[in-house]
């Protein structure tokens, strides 16, 4: 549970119970629960380098979104976290420790990088029953996980005839079958129909409120941007943003307001004289950038000009990724030094 | 940075202590075995192996095909010796390489990620099922052929711990196949290649000349004539080694080669 606790040797526990108490005693909430740090992370496939100098911290009690464009280290950070990649150098601890030191680690992380990483042959039940047996998990969470994912009735069947969203699901009950700590899911929403991707954003949502650290990978900047609270994103296997969804949304997007007015050419000249930047919404009114709803509202008044609309538009997630990673792959071209800014002009 | 929600504050308390488990040696083997005998293709796998001394036995004694200094020993069990070796073979290949196929490689080394233990586990597996169906194979074996046979007209031969070091043999290549396959993790070239070290020999050797006996005496094949007493076991095609040096000869390139699994394991990403 916490950090301290781990250490899980028999003559230190009276000690860890006294730490644990002191922890919570001293406000330091957030060494509560367990975090995925990643420092330095560097990977280099052959020429290839899928990470560079990677850090980041992922915090419990959040759904935290690792946002990318295909191809941008998303997994290969996560095989790095979870031990099965060896990083070039720099690395990744998990509850303070590396992955492989872990006494029993499908306890601590719940991992689901490959729906289809499942043999063919097996029942749902089957495949995690031997999971289950290689941590020393209780059979009964068989049940319970299968009953959470929605497959208690087609649990005796094997996974080979299962669709892709059927799949997503076994592979979402194997991550939660030793009730870990951590969830770390690769592109979770792949698969699914509309009621699954419902379901899922309420489950990680749920998880996250009990104290877990959710950390789930996506290029949908639409998902993420409902389901997630904290960003990381990267490109091109380097750190662009590490930050709540609002203040990324906030330090990247351009404030915009859509204004309607019966008079909307008086509006216009009104609009332009104060300084502000008047384009047409495809919706038939105004586009303005430059002053806040509320200045605009008050110059209609003192120009005597009645308003139908004046609704403040703020860029979706998507508009300030899409924006962010194309401004980070024209640094790329060009000089590598300059890529650092839009990632200083967050902290 | 913004702070933490409320929900945090009470912290994540799991069901299951972290603490109070392990995924150790032990836990391994048992998931191991659970996902053997979960899987039909493994269950078939294993029946025919259990059926392939036996099936010979009736074969070669219907047929009386012996030599007239054979031991019922040696004629009840070297008839589906090689089929039974190939079998075991491919049954410890696909133990790992069907998870390199599927990725569920990554989930099972994600659930142990200490690098000895998953191969250790599959090659447990592999030896204690190939020595299981052996013994209770090749003693079926011997009984079909002390039944079907003429206990007058050829030797008996020395059943016990023949029996044993037979089924010895066989849990080892099986032990081979898993090593093989961790390090090729392709089923088809690993399957060749470990079917490769079953048959070569054989069928090398005889051209070889005095190199015939080295090569046949490490041979499993070798191996398993001289532990049945047979009279194709001559010093000229399997060296003069004994049938328990030749055994431990056989035990030691396959721990070698499961060793460098363990190598390839941590060396390489999955």
């Amino acid at each position: 549970m916490s950090s301290a606790a781990a250490v899980g040797v028999p003559t230190a526990l009276a000690v860890v119970t006294v730490c644990g108490c002191g922890i919570r005693l001293a406000g330091f909430v957030r060494t509560v629960g367990v975090v995925i740090e990643v420092v330095n992370m560097t990977k280099r496939y052959g020429p290839t380098l899928a990470v560079q100098d990677l850090s980041f911290t992922v915090l419990p009690g959040h759904v935290t979104g690792f946002l990318g464009p295909n191809g941008s280290g998303k997994s290969t950070t996560m095989r790095v976290i979870l031990g099965l990649d060896a990083p070039t150098s720099g690395g990744a601890r998990v509850d303070g420790r590396p992955y492989v030191e872990l006494p029993a680690p499908l306890r601590a992380v719940g991992a689901m990088l490959d729906a289809r990483a499942v043999h063919p042959g097996r029942t749902a039940r089957d495949h995690l029953l031997g999971l289950a047996r290689s941590n020393g998990i209780p059979t009964a969470r068989l049940d319970q996980v299968l009953g959470t994912v929605g497959l208690s009735d087609v649990a005796g069947r094997r996974a080979g005839g299962f669709s892709l969203g059927m799949s997503q699901r076994l592979g979402i009950a194997a991550a939660l079958l030793g009730d870990p700590g951590v969830l770390l899911l690769d592109e979770p929403v792949n698969g699914l129909d509309t009621e699954g991707i419902r379901w899922i954003r309420g489950l990680l949502k749920a998880l996250a409120a009990e104290g877990r650290t959710v950390f789930v990978s996506s290029h949908l900047m639409s998902e993420v941007e409902l389901t997630a609270d904290r960003l990381v994103v990267i490109g091109r296997g380097r750190l662009i943003a590490e930050a709540t969804v609002r203040d990324f949304i906030d330090t990247h997007s351009q404030r915009l307001t859509v204004v309607r007015s019966p008079s909307s050419r008086e509006l216009q000249v009104a609009l332009e004289q104060a300084g502000a930047t008047v384009e047409l919404d495809p919706s038939g009114g105004w586009r303005v950038t430059g002053p806040e709803p509320a200045a605009i509202g008050d110059l209609a008044h003192t120009h005597g000009i009645a308003l139908h609309e004046l609704r403040p538009l703020r860029s979706s997630l998507e508009d300030v990724y899409s924006q962010l990673t194309a401004t980070s792959v024209e640094y790329r071209a060009g000089d590598t030094g300059a890529d650092m800014e839009p990632q200083e002009a967050l902290r | 940075m913004s702070t933490t929600t409320d929900a945090t504050a009470a912290g994540f308390r799991p069901l299951m202590s972290p603490n109070a488990c392990r995924a150790g040696y032990r836990e391994a083997v048992w998931s191991e075995w659970t996902k053997f005998r979960t899987l039909r293709s493994t269950r078939a796998l294993t029946a025919v192996l259990g059926m392939a001394l036996p099936l010979f036995a009736v074969i070669v004694a219907a047929t009386d095909s012996l030599q007239p200094d054979d031991t019922i020993l040696g004629a009840s069990l070297l008839g589906g010796a090689v089929l039974a070796q190939v079998l075991a073979a491919v049954l410890g290949t696909l133990l790992i390489t069907s998870e390199f196929k599927t990725g569920m490689i990554r989930v099972t080394l994600a659930a142990c990620p200490r690098r000895l233990v998953v191969p250790a586990a599959k090659a447990t597996i592999a030896a204690g099922v190939g020595f299981v169906v052996t013994l209770v194979s090749g003693a079926t074996a011997f009984g079909i052929g002390l039944a079907m046979l003429d206990g007058d007209t050829y030797a008996t031969g020395d059943a016990w711990p023949a029996l044993l070091g037979v089924a010895l043999a066989i849990a080892s290549i099986a032990v081979l196949g898993v090593g093989i396959g961790t390090v090729v993790r392709h089923s088809a070239g690993a399957v060749t290649a470990v079917i490769g070290v079953v048959l070569l020999p054989g069928l090398l050797a005889p051209l070889l000349g005095d190199v015939q006996r080295w090569l046949g005496g490490g041979s499993l094949n070798g191996v398993m004539q001289k532990l049945t007493q047979s009279s194709d076991a001559t010093h000229e095609s399997v060296g003069s080694l004994g049938a328990w040096a030749s055994l431990a000869v056989v035990a030691a390139y396959t721990v070698t080669t499961v060793l460098a699994a363990v190598w390839v394991l941590r060396h390489r990403d999955t």
